[in-house]
């Protein structure tokens, strides 16, 4: 890996966060963990995020609203969804509003980690394209 | 992943480069854009192949019987909407906005799916309350399907049931509306992982809680008191009642729903409305979410109604079958009966009486097993006992699950008549005599055959609900009494063994819908049977063996599939008639527009059609250019053009020349192709008959497009579209379109080899024959076929790369070898033959010895 991507998990399940962020800081990924969208956000003032992992159901605020959000924030970031449960039209206007891709709960690890992979290395060249 | 570059600019860029003034500058921007599109290409690909996948995952769903809830629906058609979009949306970047007609089509396509999903049960606005004197069959909507039946018992068939009145499905909504918690269960619901025991006995008290302690609207609260009063008439005031769950959908004669929700006993006026809201809570007991997903039904179908009836004072109770469970044309009646109420009957929790009594009058006794001292039921009451069941029997049309009680009068009281929960397999009278047992390896024999069948596996010893949470996939359940809660583990259990209980219980029911082989009352179980040891359960001959008996393991029959016709499993396949169905399988057809997609399949069909096309013409266009179309140079078979999208060629390649070299290629599934297509010489056509050549002739004359110099410019030849990671071969010889496709990347997601045969100079059986042929030998190898007509294509996913390049290899050779074989394909032992040849040159191919140069 030439540079560590930096990957921020936001989830309400604090077991789903300890374990995917200590799986994937044990691949060599700089993984930081938030709860809720706000305490996601103020993630990004401690450092680049390159990939958001974003579950659809938060506490605070709806997993779109958080989604759009970080989209207009900081819209070199890629956000993945991953949710078992989003409906169809709200699944949808997340790809509206520029998610990256859509991950169905529970994901198998190694999945994610190829779709982080792939949303990062393409966030990159679309970077390089249009720059 | 919308490119930040706008489509007229890129158009003007283009326009610019091709114009005579055309600069380096403008040269690095026809670059750049090539490059914007080759990733939207790319974004397409990996999105196809998610969407593909998913929807592979719901076609096997429904063909494997194996259980799945809405969770499943609704995520996997989110998801595969989700991937269906950014193919639509990659295919707008890559061709300038050409296709905005899909977005309509898809929109179509997505809302109709979403009205089936969002679909609610019909609820008949109706009364809160009814007494069960004005109850009948008809009422299953508004009361229950078990107090539906009860009230025909009572008023038309003319029997005794006990005095009482039914809160009905209208009153349970009303009340669960004004309580505003269906959004946080329907939340936890979501958030539950169903094969974690954990997680699904936390959700189900959790939900049940809420429900408990909500209050009751009311007007409600007043009508249940009215109607408690008007039972004062029928004898003492204040009568103790008894409460009882009567669900939607429960009750049927394949799916019982057997002892899934509460019943309540000896209930004082106090203690009503409580009481009321623990049933309606019940629905979330763990054993009911588990049973509901496992019979495919949704958690919002099923709407709690709640009998409430004087309680009867009983001295023998008892359940009854009208004709044997395990055997629908038995000519007996099996009545159970013990002491006291039925409910100890149902839930397993004492010895009974056994009887078997013939259907035809005089109802002679067959067999009686006493429980203990004399029997409970005289000749006289087992005669009407049967009577009574023969006569519910005919009048619901079907065989009769019945609780029943005598009062202190010497009434025959009736509290419950069902369908009896049919098995899937049928088996003889004889069944009912113990197998004889062979060897030393029995470990325990006897007992009752409370659900037939063999299975085998490590015994697990359920005490408590602390051992249940350990109980491992697989095992073999093991308990003292069977009881209804323990039905939780029937979707991991293989079989059950229970010291107590007979097959009347609700677990037995459940496990006989379930197909679980089950013994009953094998007394020492628990303390014979070690946890952990692996043994095999017959429960048909009544033994159990240490160890895996194969020979026993034999009779084995596949379990039912038990999501078959259920409401989900209905819901679902409606869903694939808008997903699946491919309707676009020809691109040359006037019918490939974007306006006839009518499946999310059509949809990916044809962007990736478009985008292949897309690509192909940009790189056409580029006369001048570096991706320009290359002939393959060299001494090779036919004419081959190349068309470089990103790195398909080596480093420092000179880019201005006509010609390109297999040397010069680094693309790593088109290597693979070409190794397939050059490992054996090809033999040159197959000789014809005079029969073959005819059938050739014929279908020349007919179809003039088939002749190769009519295509289209893409059809005309043979193209390679290249990237290192990515080949998109398109090949018309002869009278055959064959496409094969590949992205060999690092990451799995993303990995794929696919293929689309269409076509060939015979006719049309021949041709059907190839099809087939070619089907064989590709799931031989590791694909995923389909046929349609005399169209075939085949997928394999997510695969590792040395996978995918022995999957290339099989390609190149079929797409040379095969090419005009359809003309042999009358004969059987050509077709024979062929086979033959075939997969013994594919596997000396793929052989790791083979070093193919």
């Amino acid at each position: 890996m030439e540079k560590k991507i930096n990957i921020l998990l936001i989830d309400d399940e604090e077991d789903f966060l300890e374990i995917t962020a200590k799986r994937l800081a044990r691949r060599g990924y700089e993984v930081r963990t938030a709860l809720s969208c706000g305490e996601g956000i103020s993630e990004f003032e401690s450092g680049p995020v390159d990939v958001v992992v974003l579950d659809v159901m938060l506490p605070d605020k709806d997993g779109i609203q958080c989604l759009k959000e970080i989209k207009m924030l900081f819209p070199s970031t890629a956000v993945i969804l991953l949710t078992g449960h989003a409906s169809m039209e709200a699944g949808l206007e997340c790809m509206d509003s520029g998610a990256s891709d859509y991950c169905l709960k529970p994901v198998e690890f190694d999945d994610l980690v190829d779709r982080i992979e792939i949303v990062y290395r393409d966030m990159k060249s679309q970077g390089s394209c249009s720059s | 992943m919308v490119s930040d570059m706008g489509y007229t600019t890129v158009k003007k860029k283009i326009k610019a480069f091709f114009s005579p003034t055309s600069s380096e500058a403008e040269m690095a921007v026809l670059q750049e854009s090539f490059r914007t599109r080759y990733q939207s290409f790319r974004v397409l690909l990996t999105a196809n192949n998610t969407a593909l996948e998913l929807m592979a995952e719901m076609e096997q769903a429904l063909v494997l019987g194996q259980p799945f809830g809405m969770a499943f629906v609704r995520g996997h058609c989110t998801a595969a909407s989700v991937n269906v979009y950014k193919m639509i949306q990659s295919l707008q970047v890559l061709s300038d906005g050409k296709y905005n007609g899909l977005f309509s089509s898809f929109k179509d396509i997505s809302e109709k799916m979403e009205e089936i999903l969002a679909r609610q049960p019909d609820v008949p606005e109706g009364k809160l309350v009814v007494p069960l004197s004005q109850v009948g069959k008809d009422d299953a909507d508004l009361v229950g399907d078990k107090m539906a039946n009860l009230g025909e018992v009572r008023n038309r068939v003319g029997l005794k049931v006990p005095e009482g009145f039914v809160i009905t499905a209208t009153a349970t909504q009303r009340f669960m509306r004004a309580s505003g918690l269906q959004d946080e269960i329907n939340r936890l619901l979501k958030k539950l992982d169903i094969d974690d025991l954990e997680s699904l006995y936390s959700t189900s008290a959790q939900i049940q809680k809420l429900i408990s302690f909500a209050p009751l609207p009311r007007e409600l609260a007043q009508e249940i008191e009215e109607h408690y009063e008007l039972l004062y008439s029928t004898g003492q005031p204040h009568p103790l009642i008894s409460m009882r769950s009567s669900a939607m959908e429960e009750d049927k004669s394949n799916v019982s729903f057997a002892g899934q929700y509460r019943t309540q006993l000896n209930i004082s006026e106090d203690f009503i409305l409580q009481t009321y809201k623990d049933i309606v809570a019940s629905k979330y007991q763990s054993q009911a979410i588990i049973y509901r997903n496992q019979r495919g039904f949704r958690h919002q179908d099923v709407i709690m109604c709640v009998g409430c009836m004087t309680m009867v004072d009983a001295v023998v109770s008892g359940v009854m079958f009208s004709r044997s469970p395990r055997n629908p044309r038995s000519s007996w009646v099996e009545i159970n009966a013990a002491h006291g109420l039925a409910s100890q009957v149902v839930v397993g929790s004492v010895d009974t009486d056994f009887y078997k009594v013939e259907r035809e009058s005089p109802n002679k006794a067959m067999q009686q097993d006493v429980a203990g001292g004399s029997p409970l039921l005289s000749i006289d009451r087992l005669r009407i006992l049967a009577q009574i069941a023969v006569r519910l029997e005919e009048h619901f049309g079907v065989p009769q699950d019945i609780e029943w009680s005598f009062d202190r009068n010497g009434d025959v009281i009736i509290l419950q008549s069902r369908p009896l929960a049919q098995p899937g397999e049928t088996e003889s009278e004889t069944d009912e005599q113990m197998s004889v047992g062979h060897d030393d390896s029995v470990l325990l024999s006897g007992g009752l055959t409370a659900s037939a069948g063999v299975a085998s596996g490590p015994v697990f010893v359920v005490r408590s609900n602390v051992d249940l949470l350990e109980f491992p996939i697989g095992a073999v359940l093991v308990v003292e009494h069977s009881l209804p809660e323990w039905a939780t583990l029937l979707n991991r259990a293989v079989a059950v063994v229970s010291e107590k209980g007979h097959v009347a219980t609700h677990l037995a029911i459940v496990a006989r819908e379930f197909g679980i082989p089950a013994i009953f009352g094998l007394s020492d179980a628990v303390r014979k049977l070690e946890n952990g040891v692996v043994v095999t359960v017959d429960a048909t001959g009544r033994f159990v063996y240490s160890g895996r008996n194969e020979e026993i393991l034999k009779r084995k029959v596949s379990r039912p599939n038990l999501m078959a016709d259920s409401p989900v499993y209905l819901l679902l396949s409606e869903i694939m008639s808008l997903v699946t169905p491919l309707n676009l399988t020809d691109p040359g057809s006037p019918y490939f527009k974007s306006s006839y997609c009518k499946t999310l399949h059509d949809v990916t069909r044809f962007c990736h059609e478009k985008a292949v096309t897309e690509m192909f013409s940009f790189g056409e266009k580029a006369r001048y250019d570096a991706r320009s179309a290359k002939q393959l140079g060299g001494d090779i078979p036919f004419q081959w053009w190349v068309i470089d999208l990103d790195d398909g060629f080596r480093e420092g390649f000179d880019t201005h020349g006509k010609y390109v070299h297999m040397q010069d290629i680094v693309s790593e599934p088109m290597l693979a192709i070409w190794e397939g297509m050059t490992a054996k010489p090809w033999q040159g056509p197959p000789p014809l008959s005079i029969k073959g050549f005819g059938s050739v002739l014929f279908r020349s004359t007919m179809n003039p497009s088939l002749e190769p110099s009519v295509g289209t410019s893409m059809g005309m030849k043979n193209y390679f579209l290249i990237s290192k990671n990515f080949c998109n071969l398109s090949m018309r010889l002869g009278y055959h379109f064959t496409l094969a496709e590949a992205y060999l990347g690092s990451h799995l997601t993303e990995n794929y080899v696919s293929f689309q045969f269409r076509g060939g100079a015979a006719d049309r059986s021949r041709r059907f024959v190839r099809v087939f042929l070619l089907k064989d030998i590709l799931e031989h190898f590791g694909f995923r076929v389909e046929v349609k007509h005399d169209a075939l294509t085949a997928r394999i996913e997510k695969k590792e790369k040395e996978k995918l390049i022995e999957g290339l290899k099989v390609l190149g050779y079929l797409l040379i070898h095969t090419r005009q074989i359809d003309m042999a394909m009358g004969e059987q032992d050509k077709v024979d033959q062929y086979r033959q040849t075939i997969t013994s040159d594919l596997e000396s191919i793929l052989s790791p010895d083979s070093m193919v140069g």
